[in-house]
């Protein structure tokens, strides 16, 4: 008895966390930091370097904040230049850090000019698709 | 009138577009986005760095080694090629002809172009494919193949110890005597290590273009009206509409990257060069890569490129982005020397035939119908990325003297 009320407080004091605006500091802006969102998560990122480099590899941490009542359960990333129809030539390899966080190494744009992250926020309701542009120079 | 015309100019100018240079107009004159543009493609020379793969990377007593071989025909055991027979140092390191003439009696046509090798520690894929992630794990292909040098590990283990000179310069490189017979495999990789120490050191020197770089980055008027006006128009049309320079990037004029900008790619009928879609395979097949047992990266992190690579349906037909520094003493042009000249590169570039773009082909390209003039002053664009300077490629070696004596 006394292990499944805690695990129903739990559920509620995560769902309260989650509805809380301290749930979305680390989805807030802030100095080199990228963001995107749909009605359903925010997402916050930071590159290595901070400014992508044409032709060389980086790396990105984010961080995804759910709406109260939507759970995540994995994260891709991914980016292409639209204007080009291509992609990058490297595919990116992205772990789970913590609750919410996510790394993701092995990007590489190969061209200066707009480029589009695509991140593909996995829910159990389904993908939550979020685009943010970024200009290589 | 003269007045209204400088300011039509200036105003093509500010617009990115045809930057007209025009009598009197400042030399200077550059919107801001075109002096970034031209900014990016130095400074020059760029430095080399230590390549983590190799631990002779930079090393006097392998540079030595890898001068000696590449200037050896025995390396090939009919003695009848070295690296410098298709690289040659009186040709920029390319040999003039279309596709390179490999070796034996048969002397067979190769389906390749031989590039030059000014600046090639620049890139970081090599071969016209890319299928070797390493200047060291690149030279085992001439030496082993049987239309080229046709060497076997063994004969490279054996040339290295049986040549007093040879043997002497291997344990100053390597601190160590030649792999005995058993381990010739070893003696292959350290020959090659050797080789790229030496290619890491062909580095060119600076070209008219980059004195007009230098000339505009310090606002010297004076130093940026040598720069001929032809070349300074044609400048405008590489940064600038003719987008060239998004894949020609950076100071080597080459993203490093592989595209498909519409070049046949047939070798013979019925058989095609697949470009970057074999060069993949190759590279991750190739058991000198940078993640295999032969790389002296203990933390495999300079590996990272070849780990992240994916395929896609556009590498098809897709060639390395070559650099453009010395194009102009390196005819013919592209992966199987098909064009002959300078002018026909730009007339493909102009009159480029979009159906024959590989559906995935970039859609960056477009024809770029430039005139006559126009195509004139790309080519003496081009021409101005010719070094003034090359170091002194000095083929005799003398013999090697035991460490300590000079
Ligand atoms: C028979 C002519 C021939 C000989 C001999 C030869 N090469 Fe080459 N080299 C070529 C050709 C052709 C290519 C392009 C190969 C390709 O793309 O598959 C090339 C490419 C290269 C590259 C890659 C350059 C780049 O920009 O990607 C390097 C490095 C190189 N050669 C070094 C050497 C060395 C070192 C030797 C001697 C061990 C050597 N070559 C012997 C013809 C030759
Ligand atoms: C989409 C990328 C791209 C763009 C844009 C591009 N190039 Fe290229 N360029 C390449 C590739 C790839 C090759 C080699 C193709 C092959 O060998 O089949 C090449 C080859 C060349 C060569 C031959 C060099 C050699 O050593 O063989 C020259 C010269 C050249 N380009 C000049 C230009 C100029 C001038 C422009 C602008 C009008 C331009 N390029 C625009 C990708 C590009």
């Amino acid at each position: 008895m006394k292990p499944k009320r805690r695990t129903a407080a739990g559920l509620a004091l995560s769902a309260l966390l989650a509805a809380s605006p301290a749930a979305y500091a680390a989805c807030d802006a802030g100095p080199g930091v990228l963001r995107g969102e749909t009605s359903k998560v925010a997402l916050a990122f930071r590159t290595t370097p901070p400014v992508i480099k044409v032709g060389e590899l980086f790396s990105l941490r984010a961080e995804v904040c759910p709406q109260a009542g939507t759970r995540v359960s994995g994260l891709k990333v991914d980016a292409s230049m639209p204007a080009h129809k291509h992609g990058m030539n490297y595919q990116p390899r992205v772990r789970q850090t913590g609750p919410g966080s996510y790394a993701a190494t092995g990007l590489m744009f190969h061209m200066p000019g707009r480029w589009q992250f695509t991140f593909d926020v996995e829910t159990p309701a389904g993908r939550e698709r979020i685009h943010v542009d970024y200009t290589a120079e | 009138m003269r007045r209204t015309a400088a300011l039509i100019a200036a105003a093509l100018i500010a617009t990115g577009a045809a930057a007209q240079q025009h009598a009197g107009l400042s030399p200077l004159a550059a919107s801001p986005e075109e002096l970034r543009n031209i900014q990016r493609h130095g400074p020059w020379p760029q430095p080399v760095p230590r390549d983590p793969s190799n631990r002779v990377s930079g090393k006097a007593e392998a540079i030595a080694l890898g001068r000696a071989l590449f200037f050896d025909p025995r390396l090939s055991p009919r003695a009848d090629l070295s690296c410098a027979s298709c690289h040659l140092p009186e040709r920029t390191l390319t040999d003039g002809r279309e596709r390179a003439q490999g070796g034996g009696p048969a002397k067979p046509r190769l389906d390749r172009n031989t590039p030059g090798l000014w600046n090639v520690a620049q890139g970081r894929w090599f071969g016209w494919d890319g299928g070797s992630d390493s200047l060291w794990s690149f030279t085992p292909r001439p030496i082993l193949h049987p239309d080229e040098m046709g060497a076997s590990p063994a004969h490279v283990a054996r040339l290295l110890r049986d040549d007093a000179n040879l043997a002497c310069r291997y344990a100053q490189a390597f601190g160590r005597a030649v792999p005995p017979e058993a381990d010739a495999e070893t003696a292959l990789v350290d020959a090659a290590k050797a080789l790229a120490a030496y290619l890491e050191t062909l580095v060119s020197g600076k070209s008219a273009f980059d004195e007009f770089r230098e000339a505009l980055a310090r606002g010297d008027a004076a130093a940026a009206a040598r720069y001929p006006a032809d070349a300074r128009r044609g400048l405008s049309l590489f940064a600038g509409k003719g987008l060239c320079s998004v894949c020609h990037f950076g100071p080597n004029f080459s993203n490093g990257e592989f595209h498909n900008i519409g070049m046949p790619h047939m070798v013979e009928p019925g058989r095609v060069d697949p470009g970057r879609h074999g060069g993949i395979r190759r590279v991750r097949a190739d058991k000198y890569n940078r993640l295999g047992a032969y790389s002296d990266d203990a933390t495999r992190t300079s590996g990272s490129r070849t780990l992240h690579l994916t395929e896609n349906h556009g590498n098809y037909g897709q060639f390395k982005v070559p650099s453009l520094r010395n194009v102009a003493l390196t005819a013919p042009y592209m992966h199987d020397g098909r064009l002959a000249t300078l002018r026909e590169v730009v007339r493909h570039y102009s009159e480029l035939d979009i159906d024959r773009l590989h559906q995935d082909g970039d859609a960056l390209l477009k024809p770029l119908r430039l005139s006559d003039a126009e195509s004139e002053d790309l080519v003496a664009f081009l021409r101005t990325l010719t070094s003034r300077g090359f170091p002194d490629l000095n083929p005799v070696t003398g013999p090697c003297k035991p460490q300590g004596q000079r």
